[in-house]
């Protein structure tokens, strides 16, 4: 017998067509002189990686995090904590400083986590947008990490022989990172743990009852989901070369959200699409109308309605 | 040897007693049917043998292990697999699909994240050949979401199937079948007796007086009579408790 592969030949060189675009781009905008808009694209990725793991736990788990933002903040803050009490030490390395910022994100997932997985539906969301914004008051209050002002950093971490400081050398670090976790959570997805993962979204109590331990796997799930998390904080904080509290409150939880809906719940590619998209329209839209947030809404109802898949589901038959 | 052996079971909701002081046993290789009148506690102690309710008191001991205070999950890593009255299956996935993931529950650690699961022929054989068993074959590659009620059943079996049981536990697997799947259904449960320990919970009296091994009437939370197809026809408290609602062949 055959085993369906859910993809047509033609449509499996995309991704390719893609990453070659996208390792072309700061030439092409080089070119017309778009400078500025390498950065912008690498924002547009650092979205997309913490919309993916946004995805992870929403779309493949069916664990809808209204708290995600916590560990996205965690990270940016392991960032600038360490620049501000180490700086120009091993500690700002990138090697150690980012790694470190999994690290917080995992950990402080696997706290979260473990509270909040033992709650369903409602009290789940609602527990973790409670955990999130503990997180953000704790921050807002810290006085000697800057406050509510947030806290800039003197320079983005290091690397030896890279520098990190030129916003096109930055661009192609995060657009490494981003592709080895798109990779990563491709495979997840099709290996045994993402069979889990979508059998549990699909019929919790049936999978209990089939002698899956559930609690274990949305647990890693949602550790994984804080650790990739953690890495974009740590590299929206380098990219700004600034951390705020508001990188962790409820709002910015409810954006990835918004991202991962319109971009395809479930699908490998639906957080870039929705990162890109959302971002886009963010960018574009205010140049046409002062109240650019009613079309934004419209966009977003329209996708709900037309394409319930999201904007990856688009291209799949 | 007793391959499920329950004793002493009780079970409160409030003042309401649901399960009274229960003993109940499956033997290996046996078919034990329960029936009994609406209410008369089959749900809640499906519950309490699967795991999904704590009784308050008494014991439950399967395949050698106490069990009577394990979660779901780690009874049914032993070999404790049930079917439900209400068809839960994966309605995402196919139906290869759904088989395939319940056999994945009981062969090795789930923890993989690299190596695709389609790359796992023998999880497929295995999943090919649990389909085969119960006359599924044909409907690999459709939706589970896409089948109809009898398939839906025969499905619902077939997860219960693909987990190496010890012991089945069957809750109304006729459940909503119209005669034709319901005889087919009949038979599928035919071929399965004697391979596995196997306790059926169900409501069409033709199919339990004609799988069944041996027969317990459940009333009111506790076990009124237990025997043979003929005892029980002829057991006058019976009759008088439940079967007098429906004349029996």
């Amino acid at each position: 017998m055959t085993m369906p592969t859910g993809y047509s030949r033609g449509l499996a060189y995309w991704p390719l067509a893609l990453l070659a675009l996208a390792l072309l781009l700061p030439q092409l905008l080089g070119m017309f002189g778009f400078d500025f808009y390498v950065s912008f694209a690498t924002r547009i990725m650092i979205m997309a990686l913490l919309a993916s793991s946004l995805n992870l736990l929403v779309g493949t788990g069916g664990m809808v995090s209204l708290g995600h933002a916590a560990f996205f903040g965690a990270g940016a803050y392991t960032v600038a904590i360490l620049a501000r009490e180490w700086g120009g030490t091993p500690a700002t390395s990138a090697l150690l400083s980012w790694p470190l910022a999994m690290l917080v994100g995992a950990l402080l997932a696997a706290f979260i986590g473990a509270i909040c997985l033992r709650t369903k539906g409602v009290y789940f969301i609602m527990s973790t947008l409670a955990f999130a914004q503990m997180l953000f008051y704790v921050f807002l209050s810290l006085k000697s990490y800057g406050g509510d002002d947030g806290m800039s950093l003197t320079q983005r971490s290091t690397l030896p022989g890279i520098d990190l400081g030129a916003d096109v050398v930055f661009y192609y670090v995060v657009l490494a990172l981003f592709a080895v976790a798109l990779l990563l959570l491709g495979r997840l997805d099709r290996a045994r743990f993402g069979k889990v993962l979508r059998g549990i979204k699909d019929n919790e109590l049936r999978m209990e009852s089939l002698g899956f331990a559930v609690f274990r796997f949305k647990l890693v799930a949602f550790i994984l989901a804080g650790a990739m998390a953690g890495l974009a904080g740590a590299l929206m904080g380098n990219l700004n070369n600034f951390v705020s509290p508001n990188m962790m409150h409820w709002e910015q939880s409810g954006v990835v959200l918004v991202m991962v809906i319109l971009g395809g719940l479930g699908r490998l590619w639906g957080g870039l699409a929705g990162a890109a998209a959302m971002l886009l329209l963010e960018e574009i839209l205010p140049n046409f109308l002062p109240h650019w947030q009613i079309l934004l809404g419209v966009i977003l109802l329209a996708v709900v309605f037309f394409a319930p898949r999201g904007l990856a589901g688009i291209f799949r038959a | 040897m007793s391959m499920l052996e329950i004793s002493g079971l009780k079970k409160l909701f409030g003042g309401l007693v649901v399960t009274d002081n229960l003993d109940l046993s499956v033997a290996e290789g046996e078919l034990h049917a329960l029936i009994g009148p609406n209410g008369a506690g089959k749900t809640t102690l499906i519950a309490q043998i699967s795991g999904s309710l704590a009784p308050d008191d008494g014991r439950i001991v399967f395949a050698g292990h106490e069990i009577t205070r394990w979660p779901a999950y780690r009874r049914a890593q032993l070999g404790l697999s049930r079917s439900f009255q209400i068809t839960s299956i994966f309605p995402s996935f196919t139906v290869l699909d759904n088989v395939a993931l319940a056999i994945q529950a009981r062969s090795g650690s789930s923890f993989r994240f690299w190596q695709p699961v389609k790359a796992e022929s023998a999880l497929y054989e295995a999943a090919l050949e649990i389909l085969a068993r119960t006359g599924l074959d044909a409907l690999g590659e459709n939706p589970a979401a896409a089948l109809g009620h009898g398939e839906h059943r025969q499905l619902e079996l077939a997860l219960a199937l693909a987990t190496q049981p010890k012991l089945l536990l069957l809750d109304e697997p006729m459940a909503g079948l119209g005669a034709e799947d319901s005889q087919r259904m009949v038979e599928l449960i035919e071929r399965l007796k004697s391979q596995y320990a196997i306790l059926l919970v169900e409501h069409d009296m033709d199919a339990v007086f004609r799988l069944a091994d041996r027969i317990s009437v459940l009333m009111s939370g506790r076990i009124i009579a237990s025997g043979s197809g003929e005892a029980i026809r002829s057991n006058a408290e019976v009759k008088l408790a439940y079967l007098g609602e429906e004349e029996i062949a």
